[in-house]
């Protein structure tokens, strides 16, 4: 009997908008992210710089409280507990790093199996444009490296905001700004790297690997390039320097005079994410191909 | 005997030819092609100063700190280059000198000078320093770790994603020995290619240094250094290759082990010296010839909170690092008589 | 006597919380042994478990007298074609099946001449130096059962040998397989095929839900069913007549007419019973050509024990 006879009908219920359709993707993956181990515990452990920082914040706006600093106070010792760009530049780095673990482990799971499986084509086949295909695996990592990044980070700023003078969020709300930026820029970094490594291998256990290759092993070859030719451009290789040098422009922090600046930094990281979005788009065809 | 080397021939075709084996070639070859790099530029410089007008670096170490810079010129003579820009509301203006056999930079900052920085053409101590800090912080730490990480893994974690690991398992083998076996090819391939790759950085430094400074170090400590250079990458493969080919029999995602080993490895100079004595990277370094300057990577806070372990002694080095190979060969071959083939998992 | 045989005592294995085979008593002799059952009743499993690839939760194997956990021992006598499709990356043919006779210990020489002849066997010495990866899913099937036989075993295990085989190839693997029975070899294989396992079978284990439901020659099992009555088409001249005779046996449960004018169809309990009243009637006059037994094949078995998994 054919298949129209039996009374099947076309779906006449409403449908998800085009904009918004690829949101079904993090939908579905956030929960089974959230219930693996291993995301949980690096979720957890990215929580204690915060509380730190966040206890900072509560010292340095409490500086009366320490007998040493009542009345007058040690100037030294003011300077060290304030507030400021710096503060929240070493946040920041520190913060990025459970970002590279979380990527490592959450994001070579994102495509990877797709390719091994074939079931782009499934993907494609419903309407899911291959940008929307990746926006929806980037929306995963946004929202899982966004819970150790921007999340604690606005945490740490609101809180120091509240406890300090008015004085201070007008002289200092562009570290907010600042903050924000450079976390994003650094979101879509990780991410794209993730995915990059996922759709390039389809092992998920070798894209992880290459996660973790891509930061540390291109850290330490800038180094090298730096140490044997003498030069300063290696780490412009690094894409935790380049990233580290646009977080200090944003933040105004003075980077290190003999080192690349925010600007070359700044093209380096487009230049890179071009080439890894290059990489992504060509890995991500809508064909099966058969070896 | 014969069954281990019939499996590690078959092996060691993929490790060594297989397309995925390209980014290992690339970590191991990247020094020696740097400090060849570096070789080149060196000579090149050699010949482009053999005709450079000489300064005696007594005449510049002579002008003080805030001399005008005209008065320098004066007293100098025209440098060989002569640069000016502008900065942070500042005139700053950088002299070349070059003495003979160093290039010297006085360096100015609104017309007056402020610091002089002096670099030689080459030279073979900072060169030697430089490579035990690449062979240490880079080499062993990163290369041979990631490249371990890659080829032990695919040994047995790799044939059960691929689905093919039970054509091994058909095999009228004991699976020790089948363990064995694959340990040798990607023990073989690994320190061949890392071993390979130590030799010809080693080489490549080597190849630039002044006649003088060769002869001397040839007839010193040349073989010395460069024997244990090539004998501490094949023992970090020994090493991280048992604890990778474990990790993939053991987990189904090896990259937890990596990564917490990574880690492990990276905070090892910040742990007291009992925990730091607890790493691979630990004995590694002990049997380096060369001390290397501090890792570059290393925050100034850090720097002061570093308390490297003692060295242990080459013997007892590589004694250790052989036992904790055999241990956990020992563990990994227990988990492998116990395998089942089940690729519905991966 | 085990050593000639396959035994397998209360064997079970789960995999975590799913049934694999569940307390599995079996003992296969010698000769052409096909398991059939539905997908996911456990056939590969058991093969699996006889071959050492996954190991038993409880219960104990033994392939003609070897532990499945020695492999070293029970590999040089079993070889096994499994279901999976993979080869291993960027060898060729000859290589793969090179590879697994060097493993045995052949001298270079010689594994290599049992190599071309396994692969002349299996009719692939065109496509032999080509990679595997290259080839149809029925040369990948070949070139499989080309590496479980190229040392000769006194055991061949297969999981879906005949899937993808052209009929002609498909006919020289059967004749393989009884060629290896023939001289006291085991052939244990599995197949959703099932006329042609019922052609060539000399034993059946009908397996379902990780349980054995039946095993033994297909027509002893078919005989110890007994809640399933037997039916048979009496080729005669006068169905009508017969019919009434028959009728009168109590043996006999139902009778009819063959609607395609052969004979009567006949269901009965009592085979033997049966058999002796067909005697009578011949013996009265009444001229019967022959008797065919309907459900005798797997296909019916597979009916009556598993019922319309097929």
């Amino acid at each position: 009997m054919a298949v129209f006879k039996r009374g099947y009908e076309r779906y006449n219920g409403p449908l998800t908008g085009s904009a918004t359709r690829f949101l079904a993707v993090p939908r579905f993956v956030w929960p089974k992210l959230l219930g693996q181990r291993f995301v949980v515990i690096l979720l957890v452990l990215s929580l204690f710089w915060p509380l730190l920082c966040a206890g900072f914040v509560y010292v340095s706006n409490h500086a009366d409280l320490l007998p040493s600093l009542g009345s007058g106070g040690d100037d030294g010792i003011r300077k060290m507990l304030s507030i400021d760009g710096k503060f929240f530049a070493i946040f920041m780095n520190v913060q990025s790093t459970f970002a590279i673990l979380l990527a490592a482990i959450a994001g070579p799971g994102l495509i990877a199996p797709d390719l091994a499986n074939n079931a782009l084509p499934l993907y494609f086949a419903r309407p899911l444009s291959r940008w929307s295909y990746i926006g929806a695996r980037m929306m995963v990592l946004f929202g899982i490296l966004s819970l150790v990044t921007l999340v604690p980070g606005l945490f740490v700023f609101i809180m120091q905001a509240s406890l300090a003078s008015t004085a201070w969020l007008q002289a200092n709300w562009f570290l907010g700004q600042g903050m924000v930026l450079g976390f994003l820029l650094y979101i879509v970094m990780v991410s794209l790297i993730a995915l990059t490594c996922s759709a390039y291998v389809k092992w998920r256990v070798v894209a992880g690997a290459l996660v973790l290759a891509f930061f540390f092993v291109l850290a330490g070859a800038s180094q090298i390039i730096n140490q044997v030719l003498r030069v300063e451009w290696g780490s412009l290789l690094n894409p935790g320097y380049a990233i580290y040098a646009v977080w200090c422009a944003l933040l105004g922090v003075e980077a290190a005079e003999d080192a690349p600046g925010a600007w070359e930094s700044f093209t380096v990281l487009l230049l890179m994410l071009a080439a890894l979005l290059a990489v992504l788009l060509r890995k991500l065809r809508p064909v099966e191909v058969v070896s | 005997m014969n069954q281990i080397w019939i499996i590690a021939k078959l092996e060691m075709r993929r490790a060594f030819f297989s397309r995925r084996a390209l980014w290992v070639y690339l970590l191991a070859l990247f020094p020696a092609v740097l400090f060849f790099g570096h070789g080149i530029s060196v000579q090149y410089r050699r010949s482009e100063y053999a005709g450079k007008p000489v300064t005696p670096a007594a005449v510049l170490d002579r002008i003080p700190v805030g001399t005008p810079d005209t008065e320098v010129l004066a007293t100098a003579g025209q440098p060989i280059t002569d640069r000016k820009w502008r900065r942070r509301d500042l005139d700053r203006r950088s002299l070349q000198y070059f003495d003979g056999s160093n290039r010297i930079w006085l360096e100015f900052e609104n017309g007056a000078l402020k610091s002089r920085n002096r670099r030689t053409l080459n030279s073979f101590d900072e060169d030697s320093k430089v490579y035990a800090g690449v062979f240490q912080f880079f080499y062993l730490r990163l290369a041979v770790f990631f490249g371990c990480l890659g080829i032990f893994i695919n040994l047995f974690r790799g044939e059960m994603i691929d689905k093919s690991l039970h054509y091994w398992f058909l095999a009228p083998v004991r699976r020790e020995i089948l363990l064995l076996g694959k340990y040798c090819a990607g023990l073989i391939a690994s320190a061949v290619i890392f071993g390979g790759g130590a030799l010809l950085s080693f080489s490549a430094l080597l190849s630039y240094q002044s006649s003088a400074d060769l002869q001397g170090y040839l007839q010193t400590d040349a073989f010395y250094h460069g024997t244990w250079y090539i004998l501490s990458a094949m023992l970090g493969c020994v090493g991280y290759g048992s604890v990778f080919l474990a990790a993939g029999l053991l987990l189904r995602n090896p990259i937890i082990p990596a990564l917490v080993m990574l880690l492990w490895e990276s905070i090892n100079g910040f742990l007291p010296e009992l925990l730091q004595k607890l790493s691979v990277l630990h004995y590694l370094q002990s049997i380096c010839p060369v001390a290397p300057p501090l890792d570059p990577n290393v925050p100034p806070l850090m720097r002061m909170i570093l308390a490297p372990a003692a060295p242990t002694s080459a013997w007892a080095a590589i004694l250790g690092l052989l036992a904790v190979t055999a241990l956990v060969l020992y563990a990994a071959s227990r988990t492998v008589r116990r395998l089942e083939i089940n690729y519905g998992t991966e | 006597m085990s050593d000639d045989q396959i035994l397998f005592h209360n064997v079970s294995k789960f995999y975590g919380d799913v049934l694999g085979v569940n307390k599995v008593d079996l003992r296969i002799p010698p000769g052409i042994t096909s398991l059939v059952g539905p997908n996911g009743s456990g056939k590969t499993t058991l093969m699996n478990l006889m071959t050492g690839l996954v190991h038993p939760g409880s219960g104990s194997i033994s392939v003609r007298g070897v532990s499945p956990f020695a492999p070293e021992k029970l590999m040089r006598i079993v070889g096994y074609a499994t279901q999976y499709d993979a080869a291993p990356r960027g060898v060729t043919g000859f290589g793969f099946v090179l590879a697994g006779l060097l493993l045995h210990g052949f001298p270079r020489a010689e594994a290599e001449r049992r190599a071309a002849l396994a692969i002349e066997t299996v009719a692939l010495t065109h496509a032999s130096s080509r990679k595997i990866a290259a080839y149809s899913k029925g040369m990948r099937q070949r070139i499989r059962l080309a590496q479980a036989i190229a040392h000769e075993p006194e055991v061949l295990v297969l999981d879906e040998p005949l899937n993808g085989l052209d009929p002609l190839v498909r006919a020289e693997t059967i004749a393989l397989f009884r060629d290896y029975a023939a001289r006291g070899r085991h052939v244990i294989l599995s197949s959703h095929v099932l006329q042609e396992v019922d052609v060539f079978s000399d034993q059946v284990i009908l397996i379902a839900n990780g349980m054995i439901v039946a095993e033994g020659e297909i027509r002893n099992v078919r005989d110890e069913i007994h809640e399933h009555p037997s039916q048979f088409l009496l080729h005669c001249q006068q169905p009508s007549r017969v019919a009434a005779l028959l009728f009168e046996q109590a043996e006999v449960l139902a009778v009819k007419i063959d609607p395609e004018g052969r004979g009567v169809l006949v269901t009965t309990r009592h085979r033997d019973a049966f058999a002796a009243a067909v005697q009578r009637i011949a013996l009265s006059g009444i001229e019967i050509d022959g008797v065919l037994p309907m459900d005798e094949n797997v296909d019916a078995l597979y009916e009556y024990l598993i019922g319309g998994g097929k």
